[in-house]
């Protein structure tokens, strides 16, 4: 919020400087953000926090200032001349709703003439960012600005029955505001009314039609107090946001009005020419009621860890006005009208660690128990996934966990799709619409904005989270995707399906899942000749992975060919165990290759399943070689190479035996399989 | 006369060795001028041995092989080196200024870096790190943290509403989870995603916080200075001086802003600190009471202290990172920087 330095330090005896002054408002909680040059002086940009109604103008800010700066704060005075006419005559004011309007107070000015406001009113208003537009309506603000109480002045002539009335909306009713709209009003919503009609949003904006003009001769004046949830509420559901509404909803002084009103009137008077009527309307259903809150010297000063005098703090409460008794440690405060934020014993402790300042209390480390810190699973988990996709060379992605709600429908074709898709009520814009339930859409569009930015190569993961509603609740899954376009890094080919596979090899083994197992599928989302769905050998799901299929990246402008991959982590190990020492091998292993001619419909799951199970004891370790099809083989045939390491634990094998294993396996395989050897 | 004789050409050889280095034609006419079987010079000193007299003959003979032995090794090392440069320099020479082949490499994003050395600070200290949802009741977000209906905080955290739900606009709903399951001592820090309602330059509708609770008897304001300033100091350097003002938040009372001494102007001013020299980095504060009672602890036994940082935003200070919204763009080569 703005406020005009010199008027400030106007109200003030005894001020220091303004580097001091904003140095000591911003240690007492008044952070000055901005200072720049204004209209014949300076404008300090406060940053009032939203409990703090009572600062939100110059008088309420210079009361902190002068207790913060050792300043006094000047009596505020003013003189009224009213006239013998009483304002009851011409104008009534009526509280229907006491649970809405706590407070009305009213008067007459007549005779009023139109006029400017004077140069030095018009300057401190627009140093306040509040732009001067007539000598009443300037008054109106310039009293909300000094001390806080909004106000509205009404041409009286346009008040119909010469009355107001603060109620509550019923169904039907509408207003022309101020600022040129006609509001639908809701049933409820408070209002100010006169005999006929809605005149104004109580505690939010005036209406057109009572405004004051030119041609105004008699002013009738408000100065109310309001509900701050009835005006929060009204306000919210209009979109409406006005200098009024902002302190009504934050907690109006409700013994101001009375003030505000005789000095408003009082100015109003002095500019215009006119003449208060005698008597000021006030209404009021319930009398405020004081409070007192009490703490004691010893608890003040063990919860700040800092040894705190009782005079101190009754030093810092007679600055605050909080008229403080002091009774052995104990300090008994009365909270003035103005500070709705003191409703507490903590509110009256902040307030004394606010002025004792933090500067001043010394910094120690808590006394702790010596257990060392642990990490929740789930960010052990996650870290872990993350790790394992760094090691794999892929570079972290983070993309929007909300996404197009077309992009996510795609995504029920997925193996993985989770459940319904949890939709948000009011997103931002209608291509973040809905949480993701798969991180490959988010992926998908990072990979065309990696390509569109000439990366010839891309190798991606994001980690994160997957939302979805079980039984109409929310739930919540970490994922891992990876992908994977373009040369594969560092050589001079493209990526395909292998490199994939071993990348998510790779992070499954890393990750502690289960034994996998991949069968083809995938589709639609992945291409039905390069997909895979992959799963434990129970037959759950755990991820799946392919080429994306090019109806899919066509409709993400991706040309290459995008290889992905998606798994959920829950099916991942919650911990790894210590890894078991096993004894090294004392003898040499011997290695046999063999060319195994088959059918390409026999999977090389299938054959390696075959392999290790007619294999003797002694074979170690089963790799595949080579794998060719094409020239000098009938069409649909393939010749695997398998290599085949033995060993024995116990002494070192002869070529003999290993002959002899090889030709057992050979004859096993051949029964078994029908295949045939090169 | 002939051990001075000796002693020279021992010097003589040493010289000429050095000179002659890893060239095989050098080292071979040194082989030649010293033992060459017909003029070399260890032939000559052996000739000398005869014009000498009996008595010196045991002690000249004696320093003459060891001088030959000397010559011999002497030699036969610098045929090694000769022989070594040779074979390498024939095939396979290498021109060691050519580029690395450079295994792949993966990248951690920014974000999580910074995450991970927070989070190591506070471990360090004794503090466990927490987890929770994403999706959270109106309960965990607002209500228990002190924040009712039609509350002006709300106005601040402009939240996204799924049904009942909401994505949490702040990490802060899993303290009160942890403080509903277990009573005090607590330390905890909860890093994590979160999200309101806001997108401009300076605002992202996805960031991510990272939260910190202690509760215990006896917790102080002295604790919550003393804690701040030590993990600020580890996070940014022991010089950085730290700030407590005064500040507002529904659930901690009192609540302190904390600000950091500008660590690109070092407090002259500059674009980042917007000339006031100070950073604005943490929330904090010291629990409010109703938070306690929201969460069924007795506020009567137990004080403690919570606090808050912006994750995305350390990264961009650190990293010097401009805009907020680059972090979130999926681009690999940000995160590649950070190999």
């Amino acid at each position: 919020m703005n406020f005009d330095a010199a008027w400030l330090m106007d109200l003030l005896d005894g001020a220091p400087g303004a580097d001091e002054m904003t140095d000591k408002l911003t240690a007492c909680g008044f952070l000055v953000e901005l200072r720049e040059e204004g209209d014949g002086g300076e404008i300090w940009d406060v940053e009032v926090t939203t409990n703090r109604p009572d600062a939100m103008n110059h008088r309420g800010l210079a009361r902190e200032a002068a207790l913060a700066a050792g300043a006094t704060l000047k009596p505020f005075e003013f003189e009224l001349d009213e006239s013998d006419e009483p304002s009851s005559d011409l104008a009534t004011v009526e509280i229907d709703d006491p649970t809405m309007c706590t407070r009305f107070c009213a008067r007459v000015i007549r005779g009023v003439a139109a006029a400017s406001s004077p140069e030095w009113m018009q300057r401190r208003l627009a140093n306040s960012g509040v732009r001067p537009i007539s000598a009443i309506v300037d008054v109106t603000n310039y009293v909300l600005l000094e001390l806080g109480q909004p106000l509205h002045a009404y041409d009286l002539a346009k008040v119909g029955g010469a009355k107001l009335i603060a109620r509550r909306a019923v169904a039907g009713e509408s207003l022309a505001t101020l600022d040129g709209e006609t509001r639908k009003l809701e049933p409820g919503m408070p209002v100010i009314a006169d005999a006929y009609d809605v005149v104004g949003l109580a505690g939010i904006m005036g209406g057109a039609d009572s405004e004051i003009g030119d041609d105004t001769v008699d002013v009738l004046l408000e100065a109310a107090n309001f509900d701050a949830l009835s005006i929060r509420r009204a306000a919210r559901k209009l979109g409406m946001h006005t200098e009024a509404s902002h302190r009504f909803e934050r907690g109006a002084d409700p013994e101001l009005p009375p003030l505000a009103i005789d000095y408003a009137a009082a100015l109003i008077a002095e500019f215009t020419g006119g003449t208060v009527c005698r008597g000021r309307i006030d209404v009021r259903p319930r009398p405020w009621e004081p409070h007192e809150l009490t703490t004691t010297a010893s608890k003040v000063s063990s919860f700040m860890g800092l040894e705190i005098p009782l005079a101190r703090l009754v030093e810092i409460a007679e600055g605050l006005d909080l008229a403080p008794r002091a009774e052995g440690d104990t300090i008994i405060c009365s909270v003035p009208s103005y500070r709705v934020d003191l409703e507490r014993e903590a509110d009256l402790i902040e307030e004394f660690v606010r002025h004792v300042g933090f500067d001043v209390i010394p910094a120690k480390l808590p006394v702790l128990a010596t257990a060392p810190g642990r990490r929740n699973p789930n960010w052990e988990l996650v870290d872990r996934a993350r790790s394992a996709a760094v090691n794999s060379g892929l570079a972290e992605v983070m993309t929007w966990s909300f996404i197009d709600p077309a992009s996510d429908a795609e995504v029920e074709s997925l193996p993985l799709c989770p459940g319904t898709a949890v939709e948000l009520d009011n997103p931002l814009a209608s291509t973040q619409a809905t949480m993701r339930r798969s991180l490959l859409p988010g992926l998908l569009s990072a990979v065309r904005d990696n390509l569109n930015q000439g990366e010839r190569s891309v190798a991606v993961f994001e980690q994160g989270r997957v939302f979805w509603l079980a039984d109409d609740a929310p739930a919540e899954g970490e994922r891992l995707a990876a992908a994977l376009v373009g040369s594969a890094p560092g050589e001079h080919r493209a990526v395909d399906f292998a490199d994939l596979k071993g990348v998510v090899e790779g992070m499954a083994d890393e990750l502690g899942f289960p034994p996998l197992k991949w069968r083809r599928g995938g589709g639609p989302w992945l291409d039905e000749a390069q997909g895979a769905v992959i799963e434990t050998d129970g037959g759950r799901i755990v991820g799946c992975a392919g080429r994306v299929a090019s109806a899919v990246t066509t409709r993400w402008e991706i040309k290459a060919p995008v290889f992905a991959a998606e798994l959920d982590l829950a099916a991942a190990a919650r911990e790894i165990p210590l890894p078991k020492f096993v004894e090294l091998p004392r003898y040499p292993a011997v290695t046999a290759d063999m060319t195994i001619e088959h059918p390409m419909d026999l999977s090389f799951a299938e054959l390696h399943v075959a392999v290790h199970d007619l294999a003797g004891d002694l074979v170690e370790a089963i790799d595949l070689q080579n794998r060719f099809s094409g020239k000098g083989l009938p069409s649909g045939a393939v010749r695997s190479t398998l290599r085949l390491t033995y060993r024995a634990a116990d002494r070192s094998l002869t070529q003999n035996e290993v002959n002899e294993q090889q030709e057992a396996l050979r004859e096993g395989l051949s029964q078994r399989l029908g295949v045939t050897f090169a | 006369m002939g051990l001075e004789r000796l002693r020279k050409v021992r010097a003589s050889f040493v010289a000429d060795l050095a000179a002659a280095g890893s060239d095989p034609d050098a080292v071979e006419k040194l082989r030649v001028a010293y033992a060459g079987r017909k003029s070399g010079l260890l032939q000559d000193l052996t000739a000398a041995l005869r014009g000498l007299p009996n008595e010196a003959k045991r002690d000249y003979g004696q320093a003459l092989n060891e001088l030959k032995k000397f010559v011999e090794n002497g030699l036969k090392q610098a045929k090694d080196r000769a022989a070594a440069s040779a074979g390498s320099s024939a095939v396979g020479r290498v021109d060691v200024t050519l580029p690395g082949r450079a295994l792949p490499r993966g990248a951690e994003h920014p974000v999580h870096l910074v995450r991970r050395r927070i989070e190591e600070i506070f471990l360090r200290m004794g503090y466990d790190v927490e987890s929770g949802p994403e999706i959270e009741d109106d309960w965990h977000n607002f209500e228990a943290l002190n924040i009712p209906p039609d509350h002006p905080a709300r106005d601040d955290q402009d939240t996204f509403y799924v049904g009942s739900n909401l994505l949490r606009t702040h990490t802060s709903p899993v303290q009160a989870r942890v403080m509903e399951r277990r009573q005090p001592p607590i330390r905890i820090v909860v890093p994590g995603r979160v999200y309101r309602r806001d997108s401009d330059l300076r605002h992202s509708p996805m960031f991510h916080q990272l939260e910190g609770l202690v509760v215990d008897e006896g917790i102080t304001v002295g604790n919550l200075k003393a804690t701040l300033e030590t993990f600020l100091h580890s996070l940014f350097s022991d010089d950085v001086q730290v700030r407590l003002r005064p500040g507002y938040f529904p659930f901690t009372e009192p609540s302190a802003e904390v600000d950091i001494s500008c660590i690109f102007c070092d407090m002259k001013g500059c674009g980042v600190c917007s000339g006031s020299g100070w950073i604005e980095i943490l929330g904090s504060g010291m629990v409010d009471p109703r938070v306690f009672e929201a969460v069924g602890i007795d506020p009567e036994r137990y004080t403690g202290f919570a606090f808050g940082l912006g994750l995305d935003r350390v990264a961009m200070l650190q990293y010097g990172i401009p805009d907020l919204r680059q972090l979130f763009a999926g681009d690999q080569r940000l995160t590649r920087q950070f190999e």
